[in-house]
C-alpha cells in the first residue's frame, strides 16, 4: 500500500469538501456551474488515480520492523532521511526548501 | 440548532446574547455568548467523537477549577452542563487576546513572555494530584501502541522511538501536567501571557516532558530559529522554571523530551488522518495531516543527527 491518505483518497476528501461545504454557499449561477464542472474534473482525476497499482511498501515495512527490533546499523539514519525527503518533495516541497535554507 | 442551544443555555445562565459558533477544534464545539455583559465561552462535545486519552468535559472542568484556585492564569470555569441540547458541555470565562499560533509569533510581545510561561507551568506542576484523582499516568510506551494501531510503516518514527528507549533520562516523579502546553494553546496580548487554554490532555507525567512540548518545531509556527514556540529563547524559560520548582531540569532533558514531543506529534498526525479515513470525522484538514506528518519526521531525523546517530 502507498502512503495514506493516497492521492485517490485526497481527491475524494476534496470532492466531499467542495460538494458538501462550498457548493451550497455559492449563490451566483456562473460560480455554481463552474464548481460543478470542477467537481466533474476532480472525479476524473480520482478515478484515474484509482487505476494506478498500489505502491509496494514491503521494503519500508522490513526497515521499520528491523529498527523496532533494535537493528540500527550505521547509515540507517541517512537511508531513513532520504525516504522522508522524497515524501516531502511531494507533500510539502516548500518546507523542505526552507528547512535546508535554515540549516 | 442555535435556538435550541440558546434556550438550553438560558436555563442555566439567564438571558444571554445570540451564541456564535467559533471555528476551531474538531472534537469540541466552542460557542461565544455574553450574559449580562460577561464574556463567556461554551465548550460542548461534538457529535460522535470518541477521543482516547483525553479528559471528558466534566473532568476538564474540574482541572480548570483546580488550576484557577491555585492562581494559574486560565479561564475561570463557571458551570458544568451535563445535557446541553443532548450533549455534555461547560461554560467558562472568555479571555481576550490572541491564540492563533501564526499570528502570535508575528505580533509584538514582551521579552518576558518565556518567563511568564515558566511561571504558569511551575504553578501547574505544583497542583495537588489528590484533588484530581481521575488523572492517569502516561508513558512513552503508549506511543508505540498508537503507532501500531495506525499500521503504516514509518521508519523515521521507529528510529525516534528506538533512540528514546536507549537514552531514557533518570525517571522523575510524575506531577500534574497540562499535556499540550505550547503557543497556540495560550492567550497572549501585548502585555504577555493572559491565560492557558485547552486542558483536555492533562495527565500525570514527568514535568520535563511538559516543559519541552512547546519546543517542538511544528509549534514554532514558521519561526524555527526561536526554539520556544517561535516567540523566544529556551534559556530564560528553563532558568525561571528551575528557580521556581527546584526540579533542576537539565538542557539534555529538554533535548530528549523535545524529540519525544516530535515523535508524539508525528504519530498524532497519523492518528488524526485515521479519524478521516475511518469515516469517524471526514475532513480535508485531518486527511492532509497524514501527509504533513513527513515534516515532523524530517525534524526527527535532524534531531537524531544532532544526537550523533548516523
Amino acid at each position: 500500500m502507498s502512503e495514506r491518505p493516497t492521492a485517490e483518497e485526497l481527491a475524494e476528501a476534496i470532492e466531499e469538501f467542495l460538494a458538501g461545504e462550498v457548493l451550497p454557499t455559492l449563490d451566483d449561477h456562473r460560480s455554481r456551474f463552474r464548481m460543478l464542472v470542477a467537481l466533474n474534473a476532480l472525479g476524473i482525476v480520482r478515478r484515474e488515480l484509482a487505476r494506478l497499482p498500489a505502491e509496494d511498501d514491503a521494503e519500508l515495512r522490513e526497515l521499520a520492523a528491523r529498527i523496532r527490533a533494535g537493528g540500527v546499523a550505521p547509515g540507517t539514519l541517512e537511508r531513513v532521511r532520504a525516504g522522508v525527503a522524497a515524501r516531502l518533495r511531494i507533500a510539502s516541497p516548500h518546507y523542505l526548501e526552507s528547512y535546508r535554507a535554515g540549516e | 440548532m442555535i435556538a435550541d442551544v440558546r434556550e438550553a443555555l438560558q436555563e442555566v445562565l439567564g438571558p444571554i446574547s445570540e451564541p456564535v459558533l467559533l471555528a476551531g477544534g474538531a472534537s469540541k464545539e466552542a460557542w461565544a455568548v455574553d450574559a449580562e455583559g460577561v464574556r463567556l465561552l461554551v465548550r460542548r462535545a461534538a457529535v460522535g467523537v470518541i477521543h482516547r486519552h483525553t479528559l471528558s468535559l466534566r473532568h476538564e472542568f474540574e482541572v480548570l477549577g483546580a488550576a484557577c484556585d491555585a492562581g494559574v492564569k486560565a479561564p475561570r470555569p463557571i458551570a458544568y452542563i451535563e445535557d446541553l441540547d443532548g450533549r455534555e458541555a461547560f461554560v467558562m470565562e472568555r479571555l481576550e487576546g490572541e491564540t492563533i499560533g501564526r499570528r502570535v509569533v508575528r505580533m509584538p510581545l514582551p521579552e518576558r513572555l518565556p518567563v511568564q510561561m515558566a511561571e504558569e507551568l511551575a504553578k501547574i506542576h505544583a497542583l495537588a494530584p489528590e484533588r484530581l484523582p481521575f488523572l492517569e499516568e502516561a508513558s512513552i510506551e503508549r506511543l508505540v501502541d498508537e503507532l501500531d494501531e495506525v499500521g503504516e510503516p514509518h521508519p523515521a518514527i521507529e528510529l525516534g522511538l528506538w533512540w528514546l528507549r536507549e537514552h531514557r533520562p533518570p525517571r522523575r516523579d510524575p506531577v500534574v501536567v497540562h499535556g499540550d502546553f505550547r503557543v497556540g494553546n495560550l492567550v497572549v496580548d501585548e502585555s504577555g501571557l493572559v491565560g492557558v487554554l485547552d486542558w483536555e490532555f492533562a495527565h500525570l507525567d514527568d514535568p520535563a516532558r511538559d516543559l519541552s512540548f512547546g519546543l517542538v518545531r511544528a509549534w514554532r509556527f514558521g519561526v524555527p530559529e526561536k526554539r520556544l514556540g517561535g516567540i523566544g529563547d529556551v534559556e530564560p524559560y528553563l532558568e525561571r522554571y528551575n528557580e521556581l520548582t527546584g526540579f533542576d531540569v537539565r538542557p539534555e532533558e529538554l533535548d530528549y523530551w523535545e524529540l519525544a514531543g516530535n515523535v508524539a506529534w508525528a504519530i498524532g498526525c497519523l492518528t488524526q488522518a485515521q479519524r478521516h479515513l475511518s469515516g469517524q470525522d471526514r475532513s480535508v484538514e485531518l486527511a492532509v495531516l497524514g501527509r504533513l506528518g513527513a515534516e515532523v519526521e524530517y525534524e526527527i531525523c535532524h534531531l537524531l543527527e544532532r544526537q550523533g546517530v548516523t
